[in-house]
C-alpha cells in the first residue's frame, strides 16, 4: 500500500452554528434548515440526506422561522424582514420589511395562498403569495403581547397564535380574536414569570396543541376554548412542536417526545393524545423539529441534525432504519496548496492561511515524528461587508487566494520573501465576475475558474499581479441549478463541474468548449477528480456508488463496469457520511485516496476480485492502531507525497457550545 | 381642553391655544358669599373709599365696604389667577419642550441629514435608518437570551456535561479539563 508521512492537523477551529429553524417540504422531499449565523441549508432526503445547497448567512439576518410554499422558501427573522430565497442562485431573492418589529414566526396555510407572520408588536400580518413576490394584505386585530408562534387551521379559516401567558384563536376573515386560552404558569419560582407559548399546532379536528416554557404540552379544544389535557413533559421549556401523523415536542433537555392520537386501552374506541416515545439524541436544546413520512428530524443548539426513522414506518435492521447524525458539512472547507504545503481554512467571517510544519525524522508506521518547524498561521483575512463567505480557494503554488460572497469575488496575490509574506488585493476584477458558487485554480496556477449562474464557468487568466477575463463555459443542458463541485485536471486539459441536477459536465480547456456530459446518475455526485495520466474521471455519489468515466473514449471504463456488475461491499454502502474529497497517488497510478467524516481509505484498482476491496488504513473504528483519528474535514496529498489529514474532534466543538440545562443524574 | 384647579377648588377651563382664555368666576360668587358672611370690613379699604363723614344710617357704608372688599377680593383673585396662570404657563412650557424632544427622537422617515455646523457647539449627525430596527432586534434577542439562559433557567456548563459523560460512560475517565492535552499548542495561534 505504501508508506506515508502524515501531517495531522487539528488547528482548524471549525465551529458549526446552532440549528434555529427547520421546514420539510414533503412534495419535493427537501428539508430546509436555518442556522444561528443566518445560513440556510437544503438537504435532499430522497438522496441519502445529501446537503444539496448552502446559502451563506449575513450579519444581522437572525432567521427565526422558515416556511415552504410549494417549492418556494421563505424565512422571517428578528431583523423584521421576510425573505424569499432564490434556490437556483443560492441567495435571497428579495426581502420585505414587515413593519411589525422583530418577526418571531412565519406560517403558510395549507392551500399555499397566504402567509401569516407573528410580530413583536402584537400583530399577526397576512401576506398574499403572488407569482414572483408576496403582498401585504391585512393585519389581524392587534394584541397586547408579542406573537411568538402561529398555526393555521387546515381549512385556512382560523389561526392559532401562541403569545405570553395565552393562546388566541383568530378568525382569518374578520381578523377578530374568537377565543382566548389562558395558559397556566409554572410552579414555584417560575410562577412570577410569564409563560411563553413557544409553539402551537392547529389540527383539523379543531384541537390546538401548545408547548410552553413551563415544560407543558397542552391539548385544547379549539371550538369551546377549553383545556382538554396537560402533559408535563420536562422541567425546562418545550421549544418546538411538529405535527403530521403524530405530534413531536422538542425540549431544552435535548429530548424529543412523541405523542400519538390513539386509544389508551385496546378495547376502548375513545382516542386521545397519548405520550408514546421519548428520543434523547441531543445534548442541548432542541429548537427545531420536522416530521417526514417515516422519520423524526430534530436539530438545535448542539448543531447536529438528527434523523430518527420511526420503526413502525421502515423495515427494521436495514440501512433505512438507522439513526443518522449529520454533524459536518458535505463539502470541503479546506483548500490545499499542494506544491507549497499550505492550507486555507474557510470560516464564514474570515479565512486563515497556514503553512504546514516540517519533520526530518523517519520511523516505522504508527510513530510520531519529531517536528522540526511548527505549523504557522501566515494570514488571517477578514471578509468585507455583511455577507458571509460562500466559497474559497488557494492555488497549488500558494501564490493566489480567492473567495466569494453573494455580492462580490475577491482575489489576492501572495508573495513570499523568505519568512515574510505579503498579500495584495487584485483591484480590477472583470465585471462579469460578480459572485461565484465555487472557485478553483488550475494546477499551474495560471487560471481561476469561477462557477456562476446556470452552471456556467468563468475563466480568468492570471499573470504576475493581474487578471484578465478569458472565456465563459456553458453547459448545453439548459440547467438552472448551481455548481457545487469543480475539479481541474493536473495536466491543464480538462475541467469537470457537477451541479444539483446531478449533471456532470466536462470542458476541454484547450478548445474552451464543452467536451462531454457524463450520463446522469440518479444520485448527486459528492466528490470527483480527474486522473493525471489516464484522464479518467472518478466520481463518488451520495448513495456511495463509484464510477469511472474515460474522458478520451467518452464512456465508462472497464473497471467501472466490472465494479457495477459485482456491486459494492455492503459495509461500504452502509456508511452514512458522503465522500467529500478524492485524490490520486502519483507514486501508484492504481490508487485512489478518498475520505468521509469517519475514515479515509485507499482503493487499489488492481485488486478487484470477487468483492470490492477496500483497504482501510486509518479509521476511527480500528482499535489496533496506536492512535485514532477524529472527524475528518479533509485528507489531501501534497507534492512531496506526504498526506495531510485535517481533523476536528467533536469534543472541541462540544466544549464550545452554549450552556446546556443542568440535569440531575442518578449517582452524580 | 385642559383642566386645572384654582385655589378655591373649583375647576377653571383654559383653551389650549392661548388665543382666547375663558375664565369662569364661580369663585367670585363664592368669595362674595364669604364676604357676606365675614365680620367687619378691612379698615384700609374703608380709608381709600370711605369719606371722613360720620356714618349716617342713610349712607350705605357697606357699599363702600363692599366695593373695597370687592376690590381686595378681586385683587387677591387676580393674584391667585396670576399664580395659576404662571403655573399653567410653566407646565405648558414643560410639555412643549417634552414634545419637541419626542419629535427629535422619533425617526419617522429615512432621513439623511447633512452635517451642518451651527453657531456654538452644536452639530447635526446622520441618523442610521436601521438604528430603530436594530435596537428592537436587540430587545428581542435579549428576551430570548433571558428566557433560555437567564435567571431561573437552571443551566450548567459544557465542561460539566462532558465530564459527566466521561464519568458515566463505559470507559471512565477524568473530568474534561484534565483529559484534553496533546494538541493545545497548535489550537490558539
Amino acid at each position: 500500500m505504501g508508506e506515508f508521512k502524515v501531517h495531522r492537523v487539528r488547528f482548524f477551529d471549525y465551529m458549526p452554528s446552532a440549528i434555529r429553524a427547520m421546514a420539510f417540504n414533503s412534495r419535493t422531499e427537501r428539508l430546509a434548515l436555518s442556522r444561528a449565523d443566518g445560513a440556510l441549508e437544503v438537504f435532499n432526503f430522497a438522496d441519502s440526506y445529501f446537503q444539496e445547497k448552502v446559502i451563506p448567512g449575513q450579519d444581522g439576518r437572525a432567521v427565526e422561522a422558515l416556511c415552504w410554499v410549494r417549492g418556494r422558501l421563505f424565512s422571517a427573522g428578528l431583523n423584521g424582514e421576510i425573505t424569499e430565497y432564490d434556490l437556483e442562485n443560492l441567495r435571497p431573492k428579495y426581502t420585505m420589511e414587515a413593519y411589525g418589529g422583530p418577526v418571531w414566526t412565519i406560517c403558510s396555510n395549507s392551500q399555499g395562498t397566504h402567509l401569516a407572520i407573528g410580530c413583536e408588536d402584537g400583530t399577526v400580518k397576512i401576506f398574499e403569495v403572488l407569482e414572483e413576490t408576496i403582498r401585504f394584505q391585512r393585519n389581524l386585530d392587534r394584541q397586547k403581547g408579542r406573537i411568538i408562534s402561529l398555526s393555521w387551521h387546515p381549512s385556512g379559516a382560523l389561526i392559532a397564535a401562541g403569545m405570553m401567558d395565552m393562546i388566541k384563536v383568530f378568525n382569518a376573515e374578520s381578523g377578530h380574536a374568537t377565543h382566548r386560552l389562558l395558559v397556566e404558569r409554572g410552579v414555584g419560582a417560575s410562577k412570577s414569570r410569564e409563560v411563553v407559548v413557544w409553539s402551537v399546532a392547529f389540527l383539523s379536528d379543531h384541537t390546538i396543541i401548545s408547548g410552553d416554557s413551563a415544560g407543558k404540552v397542552q391539548v385544547w379544544d379549539g371550538v369551546t376554548g377549553t383545556l382538554v389535557r396537560t402533559h408535563l413533559v420536562t422541567k425546562w421549556d418545550v421549544l418546538a412542536l411538529s405535527d403530521e401523523s403524530s405530534l413531536l415536542a422538542g425540549t431544552s433537555e435535548g429530548t424529543v417526545v412523541q405523542f400519538q392520537f390513539i386509544s389508551s386501552t385496546v378495547d376502548q374506541h375513545d382516542k386521545e393524545w397519548v405520550r408514546t416515545r421519548t428520543f434523547k439524541n441531543h445534548t442541548h436544546d432542541v429548537r427545531a423539529l420536522a416530521h417526514t413520512d417515516t422519520a423524526v428530524v430534530s436539530g438545535g443548539m448542539d448543531t447536529q441534525l438528527v434523523v430518527r426513522p420511526l420503526l413502525e414506518k421502515v423495515e427494521k435492521n436495514t440501512q433505512e432504519s438507522a439513526l443518522r447524525k449529520i454533524a459536518f458539512p458535505h463539502r470541503s472547507l479546506v483548500s490545499c496548496g499542494k506544491k507549497a504545503g499550505m492550507l486555507l481554512f474557510q470560516f464564514h467571517g474570515h479565512l486563515e492561511l497556514w503553512r504546514l510544519g516540517e519533520s526530518d525524522g523517519h520511523g516505522k508506521p504508527g510513530d510520531s515524528l519529531p517536528v522540526k518547524r511548527k505549523p504557522e498561521k501566515l494570514i488571517q483575512l477578514k471578509r468585507k461587508g455583511d455577507d458571509h463567505i460562500c466559497c474559497s480557494a488557494l492555488s497549488p503554488c500558494g501564490g493566489w487566494l480567492a473567495y466569494s460572497t453573494i455580492s462580490s469575488v475577491r482575489l489576492y496575490r501572495l508573495q513570499y520573501n523568505g519568512s515574510n509574506i505579503s498579500i495584495t488585493k487584485v483591484a480590477k476584477l472583470p465585471k462579469v465576475l460578480r459572485s461565484a458558487h465555487q472557485l478553483c485554480f488550475s494546477s499551474d496556477s495560471s487560471k481561476l475558474f469561477a462557477s456562476t449562474t446556470h452552471s456556467s464557468v468563468i475563466i480568468i487568466a492570471l499573470s504576475q499581479s493581474e487578471c484578465k477575463y478569458l472565456h465563459t463555459l456553458r453547459p448545453k443542458s439548459g440547467t438552472r441549478q448551481p455548481v457545487h463541485l469543480m475539479s481541474a485536471s493536473e495536466d491543464g486539459k480538462w475541467l469537470a463541474t457537477a451541479n444539483s441536477d446531478c449533471e456532470i459536465h466536462v470542458y476541454s480547456l484547450h478548445k474552451l468548449k464543452l467536451h462531454c456530459t457524463v450520463p446522469v446518475y440518479s444520485s448527486c455526485p459528492t466528490a470527483m477528480a480527474i486522473h493525471p495520466t489516464t484522464s479518467n474521471l472518478v466520481m463518488v455519489h451520495a448513495d456511495q456508488q463509484i464510477f469511472e468515466y474515460s474522458l478520451v473514449q467518452k464512456e465508462y471504463t472497464e473497471w467501472s463496469r466490472k465494479l457495477q456488475k459485482q456491486g459494492l461491499h455492503h459495509l461500504w454502502l452502509a456508511r452514512d457520511t458522503p465522500i467529500t474529497h478524492l485524490t490520486f497517488n502519483p507514486r501508484n497510478p492504481a490508487h485512489i485516496i478518498m475520505h468521509d467524516t469517519y475514515m479515509f481509505c485507499i482503493i487499489d484498482q488492481n485488486l478487484i476480485c470477487k468483492t470490492f476491496q477496500v483497504r482501510s488504513l486509518f479509521g476511527v473504528k480500528l482499535q489496533t492502531m496506536a492512535y485514532h483519528m477524529e472527524h475528518l474535514l479533509c485528507v489531501s496529498l501534497l507534492e512531496d507525497h506526504s498526506l495531510v489529514v485535517v481533523e476536528r474532534p467533536l469534543l472541541d466543538i462540544a466544549s464550545q457550545l452554549p450552556a446546556p440545562v443542568r440535569q440531575k443524574k442518578f449517582a452524580t | 381642553m385642559q383642566h386645572n384647579n384654582n385655589i378655591s377648588g373649583v375647576p377653571l377651563f383654559f383653551h389650549r391655544r392661548r388665543c382666547c382664555s375663558v375664565f369662569l368666576f364661580p369663585a367670585l360668587n363664592q368669595s362674595r358669599r364669604r364676604l357676606m358672611t365675614s365680620p367687619a370690613p378691612k379698615p384700609a379699604a374703608a380709608e381709600s373709599f370711605g369719606s371722613p363723614l360720620d356714618s349716617s344710617d342713610d349712607e350705605a357704608p357697606e357699599e363702600v365696604t363692599f366695593q373695597a372688599s370687592k376690590a381686595s377680593a378681586l385683587q387677591s383673585l387676580k393674584r391667585a389667577l396670576d399664580t395659576a396662570r404662571r403655573e399653567k404657563e410653566l407646565l405648558k412650557e414643560k410639555r412643549r419642550r417634552r414634545q419637541e424632544l419626542f419629535q427629535e427622537q422619533k425617526v419617522e422617515f429615512p432621513v439623511s441629514w447633512l452635517v451642518v455646523s451651527l453657531k456654538g457647539n452644536y452639530t447635526v449627525q446622520t441618523v442610521k435608518e436601521r438604528a430603530l430596527a436594530s435596537s428592537q432586534q436587540q430587545v428581542a434577542l435579549d428576551f430570548l437570551q433571558s428566557r433560555l439562559y437567564g435567571p431561573g433557567s437552571c443551566r450548567t456548563t459544557s465542561n460539566e456535561l462532558l465530564s459527566l459523560q466521561n464519568k458515566r460512560g463505559r470507559k471512565k475517565s477524568a473530568a474534561v479539563q484534565f483529559v484534553n492535552k496533546g494538541w493545545g499548542e497548535f489550537s490558539n495561534m
